[in-house]
């Protein structure tokens, strides 16, 4: 068990290490610019306030007056919300639809393994980058805020982090459902692509409006950076829907590539 | 029970019948070929067989499972080696790493002596490797489990000549111990020298199976010559020219060219030559030739014994050519196979080949 799974892990190592160096590089500059900012601005918002109400909306700012605040919208809004969301989708949509293009899904198919533990090794093998960005970025945020004078309590880093493993799995995992149903993938990538950013922008942008309700689908929803960063809520309720999320769309795209011809 | 068994096997895509109700049984132990131009459908069986695509119709069983259900499926393909046509592998990773992932999943008994045999550049990343070395760690992978059934489809395409011969040999040696081959090809003389039987597939439905001796009276040799001086044609006069494309070049009576020598070319059935005619000219005579023999190449020899040639070429009779003279019920328009209604390929040079139906225009 698990082999595939291993050969494709060790295969995304090196480009993890990448990804992770550079998000804990972005972090890094966010926390040493920070003071700076907060020395030109103080605890006036004038930036906030200058900033479009849709774009505010859009990155859910709710204050770049306090390091946790700059953070959540600087660092998790926009680098793991947007950024490795939609880099996670695009990995996901890469696994299935890739093999079959490049016609390398015959020769694993032709080993005694079954297509449902193909879909779910390929897709488990993503855990990979998933862990490696959250293992040194909050280091890095936690030493770099005690460097600047500026604490963030630990327990808020580790959960900011924590909680962001099952969001970038449920990106991921729409990534993956649609790598089984679209053979080419470049059209799988794009397509993952596209419903992982709608689906940002549903929450987004109908938050506060009478269509709000259409927000529950969205992974944005159940993952909250300002809420843990300034708050310093955990809710493992949010957690636990983006679980069943993962559930429904793993099981989903096994049924789906189950029945299909490759 | 027959290594493989396919009953009524159909797959309909649509604007495509790639398989129409293809029934036969391969025994354990042969090497059985099947045979058929491209696009006829071969690999759609091979590839329903390994369960990567669902038949419309019908049923296979390999090793006495059914292709349909999965778990029935995966217990046989423990047992079974798949070469694809065109095998792909993770192109960043070497050829060692990738045998080391087949060996954790499907066992390795004797990927050092294939190693030996086909000897791919395990330490070179894929994305480096050559088609023919992709497909000789194919063949690695595909035999290291030690398979009681190798199911190939078109194996020796992207090899060069000493790995064909090596893998022939492979191939021998295995069935005498008890593997049983089931490998598609579009070559007629590979297939020959392979197999124990032949199933012939034509635009999705199976044609014959047979022996493999029976294959070898019907296939014939394309000839071509070129002699110094022109040859009557009534020298091809012989039971088993086929499709005779005739030019006379040099002394002829065709339309002259001004600078280059002038070329006529006639084409008749052999039959219909006129032999009363004595001057030379394109109709009787020839200097340069091809044509599809089935008959004793003594024969052919002898009579061209007292004329000088420039060159003599025996080549494989081409497998459109074969499967329309002896199997093809069915003209070959409909799958845009370069086949003219007498079964010629067209394939004449710069002179201006005038294409007949058997009922000639001598």
């Amino acid at each position: 068990m698990l082999e595939l799974a291993r050969f494709d892990g060790r295969n995304r190592v090196r480009g993890s290490l990448y990804l992770s160096v550079a998000m804990a590089a972005l972090a890094a500059l966010m926390i040493w610019i920070f003071p700076s900012y907060s020395d030109a601005f103080g605890e006036d918002e004038e930036i906030l306030d200058a900033l479009p109400d849709a774009m505010i909306r859009l990155f859910d700012v709710q204050t770049l007056a306090s390091l946790e605040g700059f953070l959540a919208f600087e660092l998790y809004v926009f680098g793991w919300i947007i950024l490795l969301g939609l880099y996670l989708a695009y990995l996901g949509a890469g696994t299935v639809a890739d093999d079959i293009e490049r016609g390398r899904m015959d020769v694993v198919l032709s080993m005694p393994v079954s297509r449902a533990r193909v879909v779910f090794e390929r897709y488990a093998a993503l855990a990979v980058p998933i862990v490696a960005v959250n293992v040194l970025t909050p280091i890095v945020v936690y030493v770099g805020a005690e460097l600047v004078d500026d604490p963030i309590p630990a327990t808020d880093v580790v959960a900011v982090h924590l909680l962001s493993i099952p969001y970038l799995f449920a990106c991921a995992a729409i990534g993956l459902a649609a790598s089984v149903v679209v053979d080419r993938v470049g059209i799988a990538q794009r397509l993952a692509v596209g419903i992982t950013f709608g689906l940002f922008l549903v929450e987004s942008l109908l938050v506060d409006t009478d269509y709000e309700a259409f927000g529950v689908v969205s992974p944005t929803r159940y993952y909250d950076p300002n809420e843990i960063l300034l708050e310093g809520t955990h809710d493992p309720v949010n957690a636990g829907v983006l679980i069943a999320m993962i559930v429904v769309l793993l099981a989903a795209s096994v049924a789906w590539f189950r029945r299909r011809d490759v | 029970m027959a290594a493989i068994e396919l009953e009524g096997l159909t797959k309909d895509y649509g604007e495509v019948l790639a398989n129409d109700d293809v029934t036969f049984d391969v025994e354990r132990g042969e090497i059985f070929g099947y045979l058929g131009p491209n696009g006829a459908g071969k690999t759609t069986t091979i590839r329903t067989l390994l369960g990567f695509i669902s038949p419309t119709d019908g049923t296979a069983r390999v090793l006495g499972r059914e292709v349909t259900d999965e778990a029935e499926l995966l217990e046989a393909k423990r047992r079974i080696g798949y070469l694809p046509d065109d095998p792909a592998f993770d192109e960043s990773v070497t050829g060692r790493e990738i045998l080391e992932l087949h060996a954790s999943i499907k066992g390795d008994e004797r990927s050092e002596e294939l190693l030996e045999l086909f000897d791919p550049p395990l330490d070179r990343t894929v994305r480096h490797y050559s088609h023919g070395n992709v497909k000789k760690l194919g063949l690695v992978t595909t035999f290291m489990h030690d398979p009681e059934l190798a199911i190939l489809d078109e194996p020796t395409g992207g090899l060069d000549p000493l790995m064909k011969q090596r893998f022939a040999e492979f191939l021998r040696e295995e069935r005498s111990r008890g593997m049983t081959v089931f490998l598609s090809s579009h070559i007629l003389g590979e297939v020959r020298r392979l197999c124990d039987r032949v199933g012939i597939i034509r635009n999705g439905r199976l044609v014959a199976v047979e022996p493999v001796e029976a294959l070898l009276n019907r296939s014939g040799k394309v000839v071509r010559l070129r002699a110094e001086e022109p040859i009557p044609r009534s020298k091809l006069d012989l039971e088993g020219v086929y499709d005779l494309e005739t030019t006379l070049s040099d002394g002829g009576d065709g339309p002259d060219g001004t600078e280059r020598p002038a070329e006529s070319s006639v084409e008749t059935t052999a039959t219909n030559v006129d032999v009363d005619r004595d001057e030379v000219t394109g109709e009787t005579a020839f200097t340069e030739c091809t044509f599809t023999f089935t008959g004793d190449v003594n024969v052919l020899l002898e009579r061209l014994g007292e004329y000088r040639l420039i060159d003599l070429s025996l080549e494989e009779a081409p497998l459109e050519a074969v499967f329309l003279r002896f199997y093809g019920e069915h003209d070959g328009t409909d799958d845009g196979e370069p086949v003219t209604e007498d079964g010629s390929r067209t394939e004449s040079g710069r002179g201006t080949a005038n294409r007949t139906g058997g009922a000639g225009d001598a």
